[in-house]
């Protein structure tokens, strides 16, 4: 595969570096990117650095958050280099305008790691091999032609003469980087496609894999922070004088709807913020409380036309929960700012938001600031915020000092940027076939594009609103969103943007009600109508090879036909989205007491090609992992303005116990699709739908948590 | 001052009696692999092994612990030898792997007590958080750790 599409600018240029070593990196800027290892010796190129003694260091442009992509961007590389995969690490880049995946973000999220990453990485690997089988060739003396790079080495096939990778790079380096490398036909592919064992798997069974909480600097301080517990409120008061006698308590810090308190040690900061007792009061939404809420999500839903009820009529409403992301590793951020220069070490989802926001604050120049992302405990869309990089930058700035800023357990969960809560309403009417004729979608929620983006709130426009149908509008389209793989004529859609102030953000998968909704609601469609609940979901899906093959061979590998005892059932659920699909097929039990037990999950996805399938399989269980528990458990709570849970003992999420046999299966096409969180999706819907099966109850608002089944 | 025991190695350190022992841990004696993750012992980030029983180090003081041995995840083994530590690796268990340093100490101790463990037993035995989700691959690692513990002995 030839590619002439190369638009480079200065963006490959490749220079030598102290010690020696290929770089292939940019002309006017090398960002001293974070490395684990010792590395010191030098400039790190932007995506590939070879050292002489052959190892092969990779920078990837995204944030390792467990999603695998550090082993997928080495892998792609390495492919295309023919490196010796034994000597290859990862790191991922500080920010840099040539890591941006489009035209404005540098950020991991959206489910696009490797789209977006592919094509560029290749021709990264494939130009660089094409330099290095040059300079290999020179130093041989023989024709380039005759050589071939193989494991870091490049062979002189006649001769069987051989140089290492680390040998020549220095000389290679001195090579301009080829217009049009020679990419390789996916069956020559040795690495790309197999399930080679992570790259960052050996330091995470040892604790030494290093994440911006363990980093420490020379004369490095410790805060917490304290923010009002009532969005929008105010300090009204603290006690300065107990905190600083407090021991190694140093100092007492204003921060953005809070304080903060720097200490020597993380206890003595915990300990100081609990003498400087700080009392908030006041905030805008005093007042708010979940039910406060759903009352103005129902005043929305309410005010929407009604269509004439007969009786092959459904009026159908259902409702999503506020979700916490509640990731293990609590917001924390790593700041050491000095008069002309800011670093921080921080587990982030987009180092241009956070270079963004250190311009703002220091005003210092572009090249002085350095953005290091160590490994991320987990991501899940809230990394995209960056409210700890605000307090931490700010905190050194003031204290002159390198600053570790670690949130509590407790501002992390009541200060989050939550999945919204939701309700729709679906007015659908029949024909005389129990096939829908018309499709009324009415949707309220708040929406964190208008949150973030105030052209979309003053348009009342989100184009991903319309995830909320089984659409048939031109809009999604034009956005690339997918199309439903429903085939229903007449559909309407009406959303209310009813945002009552809390900050919301982007959840795994971005946002789950869509797929409970639309599955929930053609799984009563069809028992209303009397039909089985696959196949009609397959006579609406009509002509599509693609999908219909899914369907059966989920059907045959949860034995979906077969018939089970009393108690049990099963549900079924599908998903089509960034060109993915998936389906599951939940098996569950309700005892005569109505104790639920999640007994399987199949799963069937189709994300065209895979890098390394074991980690889209690992990514698909977290998925649908992460599905069970906010299916099952999870409901952030508002009362009084704030917050009502603060830790895992009142937010409970999913434990070993709760998560049954999973069983997925990934199906290889020749789409361009993406989206490797996928998995959470169809989890709530294939569960609520078994639970109808198992016992007649339709559950129509989540979590299912104790609500009676039987 | 205080002396503890940590991996085999005394440390003595000057700190209050009421410090808890996780930040004894990572902030004094520079052990970072045992992590915070919650602070009231419900998530289990921060287990260590203290007597060989896991401890859940964000709710013991290091007054508390006085002269036990304490095992942090980097005492476990000088190479990753550990039988539970291999079978996370070809299990390939960790994603984030924030929570995975408790996640093996809990194991380590769960097959101490059960050579053998049941799914049932890996239920009640394994009560640490993950959001990542790799709960079905830690049960499938302590499935082959025990197994693997079995070749040893």
């Amino acid at each position: 595969m030839k590619n002439t599409n190369m638009n480079r600018r200065t963006f490959l240029k490749v220079t030598t570096v102290a010690g020696g070593g290929l770089l292939v990196g940019c002309s006017f800027s090398s960002p001293n990117s974070f490395s684990s290892s010792n590395e010191k010796d030098g400039d790190l190129g932007l995506f590939v650095r070879i050292k002489n003694n052959d190892q092969i260091q990779i920078i990837s442009p995204n944030s390792e958050l467990g999603q695998g992509i550090h082993t997928a961007h080495a892998m792609i590389i390495c492919e295309e280099m023919e490196a010796d995969w034994k000597k290859v690490s990862v790191t991922t880049g500080s920010y840099h305008p040539d890591y941006k995946k489009n035209m404005f973000v540098q950020s991991t999220g959206g489910s696009n790691g490797v789209s977006a990453w592919k094509q560029k990485l290749s021709e990264i690997g494939a130009g660089i091999k094409e330099m290095l089988i040059e300079a290999g060739a020179e130093q041989m003396r023989v024709p380039k032609k005759e050589c071939i790079a193989l494991n870091s080495f490049v062979i002189h096939k006649p001769s069987k003469n051989s140089v290492r990778f680390g040998q020549i790079a220095k000389n290679a380096s001195k090579l301009s980087f080829p217009n049009s490398p020679t990419l390789k036909n996916s069956s020559e592919y040795k690495l790309v496609g197999k399930s080679i064992f992570r790259v960052d798997v050996p330091q995470k069974v040892n604790g030494k894999a290093l994440f911006a909480g363990d980093i420490k600097l020379p004369g490095m301080m410790y805060a917490q922070v304290a923010q009002s517990p009532v969005f929008g409120g105010d300090l009204k008061s603290f006690d300065k004088k107990s905190a600083l006698k407090s021991p190694g308590v140093e100092a007492v810090i204003a921060i953005p709807n809070g304080i903060a308190i720097v200490a020597d040690t993380t206890w003595h900061a915990m300990k100081g913020l609990k003498a400087l007792n700080p009392i908030f009061g006041g905030g805008i939404n005093e007042s708010l409380s979940s039910k406060t809420i759903d009352k103005n999500f129902n005043e929305a839903l309410n005010s929407i036309k009604e269509f004439s009820k007969d009786n092959m009529m459904l009026d159908l409403e259902y409702s999503m929960p506020f979700l916490s992301h509640a990731a293990i590793e609590s917001t924390n951020c790593t700041a050491n700012v000095t008069s002309n220069s800011c670093e921080i070490w921080v587990p982030t989802q987009s180092q241009s938001i956070c270079f963004d926001k250190i311009l703002e604050i220091t005003g210092l120049s572009e090249e002085n600031i350095t953005i290091h992302t160590p490994y991320v405990g987990g991501g899940f869309g809230r990394r995209i915020e960056v409210d700890e990089v605000v307090h931490a930058v700010m905190i050194s700035k003031e204290m002159n000092k390198p600053v570790q800023v670690l949130w509590s357990r407790e501002e992390d969960i009541q200060h989050d940027h939550y999945h919204s809560g939701s309700k729709a309403r679906y007015q659908i009417k029949l024909d005389a076939k129990g096939l829908p004729k018309q499709w009324d979608n009415q949707v309220v929620k708040p929406d964190f594009m208008a949150q973030n983006y105030k052209i979309l709130d003053a348009l009342n426009f989100n184009p991903f609103n319309y995830l909320f149908t089984p659409n048939d509008s031109f809009i999604p389209g034009m956005i690339g969103l997918q199309k439903s793989p429903y085939n229903i004529d007449n559909v309407s859609f009406d959303y209310t943007n009813v945002d009552s102030g809390v900050p919301i953000g982007a959840w795994r998968s971005v946002f789950i009600g869509n797929a409970f909704y639309i599955e929930s609601a053609i799984d009563e469609v069809a028992h209303f109508a009397k039909q089985e609940p696959l196949e009609y979901r397959k006579k609406l899906i009509g002509d599509n090879p693609r999908i219909l093959k899914i369907l059966d061979l989920l059907a045959k590998q949860s034995n979906w036909s077969k018939p089970l005892p009393p108690g049990h059932g099963k549900g079924i659920a599908l998903f089509h989205e960034l060109d993915a699909v998936t389906a599951q097929v939940a098996t569950v039990s309700v005892s005569p007491k109505g104790k639920l037990k999640i007994l399987k999950i199949d799963c069937i996805i189709d994300l065209g090609n895979y890098v390394n399938p074991s980690i889209v399989k690992s990514q698909i269980e977290g998925g649908i992992v992460m599905g069970i528990s906010s299916a099952l458990k999870e409901n952030i709570i508002f009362e009084k303005g704030k917050v009502s849970q603060s830790n895992f003992d009142d937010y409970k999420i999913a434990k070993m116990k709760d998560i049954p046999e999973i069983e997925i299966n990934l199906i290889e096409s020749d789409a361009d699709a993406k989206g490797v969180d996928m998995g959470v999706f169809p989890v709530a819907p294939s569960i609520t739908n078994a639970i109808f099966a198992a016992t007649g109850k339709r559950i129509r608002h989540l979590p299912i948590g104790k609500q009676k089944l039987v | 001052m205080v002396t503890l025991k940590i991996n085999s190695k005394e440390h003595t350190l000057n700190i209050e009696s009421d410090t808890p022992l996780l930040w004894a841990i990572r902030d004094t004696v520079n052990l970072t692999g045992t992590k915070y993750g919650c602070g009231i012992q419900q998530c289990g980030a921060c287990t260590v092994l203290i007597a060989k029983r896991p401890v859940r180090s964000c709710g013991i003081t290091v007054g508390e612990v006085g002269d036990k041995d304490i095992t942090t995840i980097e005492g476990l083994s000088p190479d990753s030898s550990h039988p539970v530590q291999k079978a996370w690796v070809a299990e390939q268990v960790p994603q984030c792997g924030y929570c995975q340093s408790g996640q093996i100490m809990a194991a380590v101790s769960l097959l101490e007590r059960k050579p053998n463990p049941t799914d049932k037993d890996i239920d009640r035995g394994m009560l640490n958080l993950c959001r990542c989700g790799t709960y079905t691959r830690v049960r499938k690692a302590i499935h082959r750790a025990s197994e693997l513990m079995k070749e040893v002995s």
